[in-house]
C-alpha cells in the first residue's frame, strides 16, 4: 500500500526492536565482579578502541587526545587507537549497554565514583591498579574517587571545579560591590540586578544538568561528610530530611525572585550558561575549562569568580567542589589491557600534562603538574579553589538511576515552576525506585559505603 | 486430509473386499511428505524465532525480573505493580493516550490539504512536496529547528509577543502542562505529509465518472467532498487513523527524545521513552520489559482493530 513503511502496521516491529535491544542485553549471564581476565595481551602490538569523553568539561579535550594518540601511534608502531567521541546524553546507557555484550571499547570513560564502580561491581571494568605500577598511580590525584576495597579502577586525566562566575562590570552597573558569599547576598545581588534589568543567573536545565549542579553545590552544604548522604541512599537515613533535600529550598528561593533567567527551563545547560558568555547575564555557574572559554569571550580581566554562597551548616558547606568529572578504565573484556594501561599511564608524561594545561587551561590531576606554570590570574583563582582540601563533588556518589530519574528530574520540577515537596517526592521515589530496582547494585554500594 | 486411498477404484475399498469375499482391511498409507520445501522456508522460520519469537519470549519472561543488566533476581509480578504504582509510568502512559487526540486532528488536516490539492490548485506538485517535506527530515534536526523555534524567548514566542499576542506566548518546552503538547504538535507537523500523501493518492485513483456524474447534478464543492469523494476513502482513511494511532503509541520516542528529552520532570516522558529511560539510561531492566509488555498488548489491541475494520464484510472467519 502506498506510503506504507515496512513493519509499521504490523505494529510488532516495534516490540521486536524493543525486544531484541531490552531482552537481549539482559540474555547473558552475570559475570563476578571486577576481576581482570587474561594475560593482558602485548603492551606493543595492538589495536584498542576508546570511548572518549571529555569535551563538555574541558573544551579543546577533544583535539588533544586525537593530538596525543597520534603521537603514541608513532612511538609505538605496533599500536593502533581508535577514538571514539562519546555524548553526554548516551554516556551511561551506550557503555552499559557496550558491557552487556562484553565487547566495544578497550577503554571507556565514565564519571567518577558510582557512575565508574557500579560498572565494575557489574564485572565491566579491570583494576587499574593491576596494570598500573603503585610509583605511576601515587602520582594521580583523585583515585579515591574510583578505589574500592584497594583497588583502583580508573585513571582521572584533570581536576575541576565549578565556581560561581560573575561579570564585574554588571556587578558595578547594578551597584554589587562584591562577590555573593553568602546566600543572602546571593538573592541581595539578585535584586538588584534585576533592578538595573540585568537577567542576574544565566543558566539551562532543559537537560536537567543545573538541577544536578546544584544538588553538589548546595546539597552537600547540609552534610558533615559524604557518609550522610551515602546513608540517606542506603536507607538507614530519611532521604525526605530536610538535611538531605533541603536543597531544593534555595533553588526554588531563586526562581521565586526572578534570579534565574526566565527561559532556563526551555534551554540545555550549555545553551543557558552561554548567557553569560554573551555578557546577558551576570552570574553564572561554569566548569574551570568553560570559564576559561568566557574569559577569551568577554575579557579575563572582566570575570571574577567565588565558591559558591554559604546556605548550609554542615561541615561540607565550607570545601570546595573539586573533582576528576570523567575517569578512563580498561574494560574487563579487553584482551589489549597491557596495552591500554600503557597509553593512560603515558597520558601522565610530563609533556602531556603540560599540553593538557595549554590545550584546556584545566589542570592535569597529577602531582607532577607544576603550579608555577600558572600565569594568569584566573587560573591562579582556579587552582587555589580546586587545590583546597576536602573537596567533593556530591553528584558522584548517586547511583545513576537515582541521579537521572531523582536529582536532574527534582531540579526541573523546581525550574519548571514546580514546589520543594513535589521535587523532595520526585528525588525520593527514584531512591525507593533504584532499592527495589537494582539489588545487587544496592548491595554492593551498601558494602562500599561501609567501608 | 493426508490420509489417501491406494486403490484407484471408484468403489469404496470395504465394498470392494466384502464383494470379493476377501477379508482384507482397506490399506491405508501415509504419503511421503518432501523434506525440501521446508529446507527452504527454514532461513524465515529461523529468522522470525531469532527476530521475534525469541525476543518476545525474553521481554516476557524478563518482566518477572528485577535487576541491571548482569544479575537478575525473580520477582514475579513486582515489575508490573511498581509500573502501576509509578506515577512517570502512569502519566507517561496518559501521554500516549494525550498524542492519540492528534490522530483526528491530523487525519482532519491532512484530508483537507489533500482535497484541496486534489482540486486542481495551481502547482499542487510542488505544494504536495513542500506538505511532505518534513516527513523525511531527520529526527536530529527537527529536534534542534523544534527547540529553538519553541524555546521560551524563542522565534514563535518572539513573533507573538511582536504581533501583540504576548499573553499566548508560552514556555512549550519547558512548562510540565505544555511540554508533552509541543511534541503533539512536532508530531502533527512531520506526519501531516505523510497523510496527504496517501489521501492525494486515493483520491486521483477513484474512477472520475461518480464526480462528473455528481458535478452534472448540480452538488456543491463541500457536497462533493462530503458526500461523493471522501465516503470513498473510507478504507484509507481507516488506514491512515490506525497507523497513526499506532505511531503516537509506539512510534513517538524519537519526537519525545529530541524536542523535550522526556522533560520537565518527565512530563513529556511516553511509554516508549520509559522504557528506554529504565532499561538503558537507569538500569531497571525488569521495569523496561514490564512496561514493554503492556506497550505490546496496547499495539496488538490496536492491530487487532485494524485487521477487523480491514476483514470483509463477508468475512465471518479469520482469526479475530
Amino acid at each position: 500500500m502506498l506510503g506504507h513503511r515496512p513493519g509499521r502496521v504490523a505494529g510488532l516491529a516495534f516490540a521486536a526492536a524493543v525486544a531484541i535491544t531490552v531482552a537481549g542485553c539482559t540474555a547473558s549471564s552475570p559475570s563476578s565482579g571486577g576481576e581482570a581476565s587474561g594475560g593482558g595481551g602485548d603492551a606493543e602490538k595492538a589495536d584498542l578502541t576508546y570511548w572518549y569523553w571529555g569535551e563538555s568539561d574541558a573544551p579543546g579535550a577533544n583535539d588533544w587526545m586525537k593530538a596525543r594518540i597520534a603521537e603514541y601511534q608513532q612511538q609505538h608502531p605496533g599500536v593502533k587507537i581508535n577514538l571514539v567521541l562519546q555524548s553526554t546524553d548516551t554516556l551511561i546507557g551506550a557503555f552499559t549497554t557496550a558491557a552487556q555484550t562484553k565487547s566495544g571499547p578497550d577503554i571507556a570513560t565514565q564519571w567518577a565514583t558510582i557512575p565508574v564502580l557500579s560498572q565494575a561491581w557489574a564485572g565491566a571494568v579491570a583494576p587499574l591498579s593491576d596494570y598500573v605500577p603503585e610509583d605511576k598511580r601515587s602520582q594521580w590525584i583523585g583515585t579515591q574517587e574510583n578505589t574500592d576495597k584497594g583497588k583502583l579502577y580508573a585513571m582521572p586525566m584533570y581536576v575541576i571545579g565549578i565556581p560561581l562566575a560573575y561579570n564585574k562590570d554588571l556587578f558595578t552597573k547594578a551597584g554589587v560591590a562584591e562577590a555573593p558569599k553568602t546566600f543572602d547576598d546571593l538573592l541581595g545581588a539578585c535584586r538588584k540586578l534585576k533592578t538595573a534589568g540585568i537577567t542576574p543567573i544565566g543558566m539551562g536545565n532543559k537537560d536537567g544538568y543545573f538541577g544536578a549542579w546544584f544538588f553538589s553545590n548546595f546539597g552537600k552544604q547540609s552534610l558533615d561528610s559524604t557518609d550522610d548522604l551515602k546513608k540517606a541512599i542506603i536507607g538507614t537515613a530519611d532521604i525526605k530530611d530536610p538535611k538531605y533535600t533541603g536543597f531544593y529550598e534555595p533553588m526554588h528561593q531563586l526562581k521565586a525572585n526572578g534570579c534565574l533567567n526566565d527561559d532556563i527551563a526551555s534551554l540545555t545547560l550549555d545553551q543557558g550558561m552561554a548567557k553569560f558568555g554573551s555578557g546577558k547575564a551576570a552570574m553564572a555557574w561554569g566548569t574551570d575549562g568553560i570559564i576559561n572559554g568566557w574569559a577569551k569571550q568577554l575579557g579575563a580581566d572582566k570575570i571574577g569568580i567565588t565558591r559558591t554562597p554559604k546556605w548550609g551548616s554542615g561541615k561540607l558547606a565550607d570545601v570546595y567542589n573539586t573533582t576528576q568529572s570523567s575517569s578512563a578504565f580498561i574494560t574487563s573484556w579487553s584482551k589489549n589491557k597491557k596495552a591500554a594501561a600503557q597509553f593512560l599511564t603515558w597520558l601522565h608524561e610530563p609533556a602531556n600534562l603540560s599540553s593538557w594545561y595549554e590545550a584546556t587551561g584545566i589542570f592535569p590531576a597529577d602531582k607532577g603538574f607544576q603550579p608555577s606554570s600558572i600565569k594568569d590570574d584566573l587560573g591562579k583563582q582556579m587552582w587555589d579553589l580546586d587545590s583546597s582540601d576536602g573537596a567533593v563533588w556530591l553528584e558522584n556518589y548517586l547511583p545513576p538511576s537515582v541521579d537521572g530519574d531523582g536529582n536532574l528530574a527534582g531540579g526541573q520540577v523546581i525550574t519548571s515552576g514546580g514546589s520543594v515537596k513535589d521535587a523532595v517526592d520526585t528525588f525520593s521515589k527514584a531512591v525507593e525506585k533504584w532499592r527495589s530496582q537494582n539489588p545487587v547494585e544496592v548491595k554492593n554500594y551498601t558494602a562500599w559505603a561501609g567501608q | 486430509m493426508g490420509w489417501a486411498v491406494t486403490q484407484t477404484s471408484s468403489v469404496p475399498p470395504a465394498a470392494a473386499a466384502s464383494a470379493a469375499g476377501g477379508t482384507p482391511r482397506p490399506r491405508r498409507t501415509r504419503p511421503r511428505r518432501p523434506v525440501w520445501p521446508y529446507l527452504f522456508v527454514l532461513p524465515a522460520i529461523a529468522a522470525l524465532g531469532f527476530g521475534f519469537v525469541f525476543p518476545l519470549f525474553s521481554v516476557v519472561r524478563n518482566s518477572f525480573f528485577a535487576g541491571t543488566f548482569y544479575e537478575m533476581q525473580y520477582v514475579g509480578l513486582g515489575n508490573f505493580r511498581q509500573l502501576f504504582g509509578d506515577g512517570v509510568f502512569l502519566h507517561s502512559l496518559a501521554n500516549n493516550l494525550r498524542l492519540l487526540l492528534t490522530v483526528p486532528l491530523m487525519t482532519v488536516l491532512a484530508l483537507l490539504v489533500a482535497v484541496v490539492l486534489h482540486d486542481g490548485v495551481r502547482g499542487w506538485r510542488v505544494h504536495r512536496g513542500a506538505v511532505f517535506l518534513p516527513y523525511i527530515l531527520p529526527a536530529a534536526g527537527i529536534g534542534l529547528a523544534f527547540g529553538a523555534l519553541l524555546q521560551f524567548n524563542g522565534a514563535l514566542n518572539q513573533a507573538l509577543r511582536g504581533i501583540g499576542l504576548g499573553f499566548l506566548a508560552q514556555d512549550w518546552l519547558g512548562s510540565q502542562h505544555w511540554s508533552i503538547w509541543s511534541v503533539g504538535g512536532v508530531v502533527v507537523w512531520q506526519q501531516l505529509g505523510f497523510g496527504v500523501v496517501v489521501f492525494l493518492a486515493a483520491l486521483l485513483s477513484l474512477p472520475t465518472e461518480v464526480v462528473e456524474a455528481a458535478r452534472l447534478d448540480g452538488v456543491s464543492w463541500w457536497q462533493l467532498q462530503t458526500r461523493v469523494q471522501i465516503p470513498q476513502l473510507r478504507s484509507t482513511i481507516e488506514f491512515f487513523v490506525v497507523t497513526e494511532a499506532i505511531t503516537v503509541l509506539s512510534w513517538v520516542f524519537t519526537y519525545v527524545y529530541v524536542v523535550t528529552g522526556g522533560g520537565p520532570a518527565n512530563s513529556s516522558s511516553v511509554m516508549e521513552f520509559y522504557i528506554w529511560r529504565n532499561g538503558f539510561a537507569q538500569g531497571s531492566v525488569g521495569l523496561a520489559n514490564a512496561a514493554a509488555v503492556v506497550v505490546l498488548v496496547l499495539a496488538a489491541v490496536l492491530i487487532a482493530v485494524y485487521l477487523r475494520l480491514r476483514r470483509p464484510p463477508d468475512d465471518e472467519g479469520g482469526v479475530l
